[in-house]
């Protein structure tokens, strides 16, 4: 059974797509959510749950992970064995089920907390980053990775990979120079499994499509 | 999707249908592009004093009958097909793709005459109110620089504005429009005319200028098939919001033309000449206390700002997904992350439409005629081109997958649908001058078809460099983000970094 790294990879999308300062999201609601799902779907392909080919998801191995949100998107899977077209698990993910479940296991981490902001229109609510070094260091984890010339795991990859598709790449990766740029690319193309490759493809289709319908 | 029906109801199916578009929300979508007032009291007195043309009414309702067959083959081809909301998709995928490409220029150039007629046009309407409720007289230009401004950071920065406030402006209009012609009808005096809808005005000399004008009041339903992924039924949420919208629109501007001409007078075509826009609250003024009049004003001032805001965002997204699929640099298929909007594609058309304005400015051009209506009339033609492009590539796609459609919806539909199309095209090419106001022998006349000939025949040029230079991308063209994420197609920042090559593509952009 593969270990999931140290923080999961949706813990990791979320704090990088945070602004370490003011702790507001840099990406729109829907991006940020279609970012999650895919890094879900992902950590399940990491703890070899799951197999992605052909846009088709294959459960390999129904056992719980030790992890709840991954284990809560596992049974979802299992409940609904009609569905394996990973770009509808995508968009139901998106519908807010992966910001929930991200933010509650960071909660539990004790590295986000929860915000209330009572406006006139009603109070509004956000999960906010605690600690900015620590909220920070996915972003930093990688641009320091290559801008060392080294090698990210497999993990980072599809981190920067979900970075790459959401757009969150002219945020937290603006400081690249165009030779880590090709370094970066250079190991998505090289190193990044297929599976994975297909998964991150699929995740910036979704996002796309929804900018077309003027729903990003 | 689904291989089978699920055994009991599915929490996947169910949220995925709460979150998805029904049949009134695409409808609304689409009708939001329409701008009912920039058309009802801008379009169509300019054309009647620039044709001297009455048969209006007949014009929207055979258009609006022309479209519904033509989409009938167009539905049913978008099931299949990616990045549906493009006429080049479907033209690459039917026709070829050197075609496409030079399609997809086409399109750009038609939406942009569009984007920037309504730019012209709010400039010509707002300078004189402003003088009238005001005193004050300013330039044309310096309105249409406010507004381009508002739509160039509307563009960049909260896409979800832009729907909320252009579904409250289409109401506002709609219900206006309605209640001006229903005045119109309750004027003592009112005759009720039989030129606006007589027929034979279809077969007669300047039927091709009836037509495209007519045309210009239906772009934008060719959005529908866009929301294929976002609607809960797409194989009939997507057709029914198309024909809805294509019968709205026909029948409110079929009404509102009709009142609007008939309470004229005899003299229509003169009284448009002297009035202009003007001569749609006039006719309803009798019945209509002056706040009605004033509303109507600040309506149609909001209605050309909606119709620059719309088309504004369909350009960028145009554009956005052209440089997804890099058929332009792939720059133009990134996103401003914060906003979901179509960074690089929104910032292009905010660039081209300034140059058009200070152009216009600086040469003394007239925005009414030579901006908005002649802007309106060449983005119609363009629109009109591709649909009967895209009627024939239905055939064409049809007739290598018929993907299990019938008949009427593979041959029959798309075949009288393309017929009618071509007839409408050789009616309007030889009613050119009629459409213009101008002689026929005017350079006018040439003009207009060589511009899209010209961007036709470098769309291929295009293409072929594309084929030769970068197989891959043209390998892509047409098949958007369905197929298959590990192929060839570039899309976006991490598609773009999995193609070998892309570091060099990038320094040459």
């Amino acid at each position: 059974m593969a270990a999931p790294p140290q923080l999961p990879l949706a813990d990791d999308l979320f704090l990088a797509a945070h602004d370490t300062i003011r702790g507001k999201s840099l990406l729109s609601p829907a991006t940020l959510g279609l970012g999650l799902a895919s890094a879900l779907l992902g950590e399940l392909v990491l703890w070899r749950r799951m197999d992605l080919h052909d846009s088709m998801l294959t459960i390999v191995d129904d056992r719980a992970t030790t992890d709840a949100a991954t284990t809560a998107v596992l049974e979802q899977l299992l409940k609904e064995p009609h569905h394996r077209q990973v770009r509808e698990w995508i968009s139901f993910l998106a519908t807010g089920v992966a910001t929930d479940l991200t933010v509650r296991r960071l909660a539990r981490s004790g590295l986000v907390v929860r915000q209330e902001k009572r406006g006139l229109l009603g109070t509004k609510i956000t999960y906010v980053p605690v600690d900015s070094s620590a909220a920070g260091w996915p972003a930093t984890r990688v641009r320091t990775v290559i801008a060392r010339g080294e090698y990210l795991d497999i993990p980072d990859l599809v981190l920067a990979g979900l970075m790459l598709a959401t757009g969150l790449d002219q945020h937290v990766l603006v400081t690249l120079d165009p030779r880590e740029r090709a370094h970066l690319f250079d190991q998505l193309r090289r190193r990044l499994p297929a599976m994975l490759q297909e998964l991150v493809g699929h995740a910036e289709a979704a996002v796309g499509d929804a900018v077309m319908a003027r729903r990003a | 999707m689904s291989t089978s029906a699920p055994p009991r109801s599915s929490q996947l199916s169910t949220a995925l249908a709460r979150d998805r578009l029904g049949v009134p929300s695409v409808v609304f979508f689409v009708m939001s592009a329409a701008a009912p007032l920039t058309v009802v009291a801008g379009v169509v007195p300019t054309g009647l004093a620039v044709t001297s043309l009455t048969a209006l009414s007949i014009g929207f309702l055979a258009v609006a009958l022309v479209l519904a067959i033509f989409s009938v083959g167009y539905v049913a081809m978008a099931r299949h097909i990616a990045n549906a909301g493009a006429f080049y998709a479907y033209i690459s995928r039917g026709i070829g793709r050197p075609v496409g490409v030079g399609a997809a220029w086409m399109a750009l150039l038609a939406y942009n005459s569009f984007q920037l007629a309504a730019i012209g046009g709010f400039g010509a309407i707002a300078s004189p109110l402003f003088k009238d409720w005001f005193g004050v007289n300013i330039a044309w230009w310096v309105f249409s620089l406010v507004t381009w401004a508002l739509t160039a950071v509307l563009g960049i920065r909260d896409v979800a504005v832009n729907g909320k406030v252009l579904a409250t402006l289409l109401v506002a209009e709609i219900t206006l429009v309605v209640v001006f012609s229903v005045a119109d009808i309750l004027t003592p005096n009112f005759q009720p005319s039989t030129a606006p809808i007589d027929p034979s005005s279809l077969i007669g000399a300047g039927a091709g200028a009836l037509l495209v004008m007519a045309v210009t009041g239906f772009v934008g339903f060719e959005q529908s098939v866009v929301f294929s992924e976002e609607s809960r039924d797409p194989r009939r949420t997507v057709p029914r919001a198309t024909y809805v919208a294509l019968a709205l629109i026909a029948l409110l501007y079929a009404f509102a033309s009709w009142a609007m001409i008939s309470a004229a007078g005899p003299n229509v075509v003169d009284r448009a000449g002297k009035e202009g826009p003007e001569l749609f609250f006039n006719v309803a003024s009798d019945r209509i206390g002056s706040i009605a009049i004033h509303l109507g004003h600040a309506l149609f001032l909001t209605s050309l700002i909606a119709a620059m805001i719309s088309f504004h965002n369909i350009i960028a997204r145009y554009t956005f997904s052209l440089g997804r699929e890099g058929v332009l640099p792939r720059i133009f298929g990134r996103t401003v992350p914060g906003t979901g909007a179509p960074k690089n594609g929104s910032l292009a058309q905010s660039a081209l439409g300034l140059i058009v304005i200070v152009l216009y400015a600086i040469n003394g051009w007239d925005p009414l005629v030579q901006l908005f209506f002649y802007g309106g009339s060449e983005g119609a033609i363009g629109v009109m081109l591709l649909i009967t492009l895209t009627s024939i590539a239905v055939i064409g796609y049809f007739a290598r997958n018929p993907q299990g459609e019938n008949a009427w919806h593979r041959v029959g539909a798309p075949a009288l649908g393309t017929v009618l199309l071509l007839a409408v095209c050789y009616l309007a090419f030889t009613n050119i001058a009629t459409l213009f106001g101008v002689d026929p022998s005017s350079k006018v006349t040439w003009i207009v078809p060589t511009t899209y000939a010209v961007v036709m025949v470098a769309g291929i040029i295009w293409a072929l460099l594309l084929r030769a230079g970068r197989p891959r991308v043209y390998e892509g063209i047409g098949y958007g983000a369905r197929s298959a994420a590990a192929s060839t197609t570039a899309r976006g920042g991490f598609t773009a970094a999995m193609n070998p090559g892309y570091d060099r593509e990038e320094q040459r952009w």
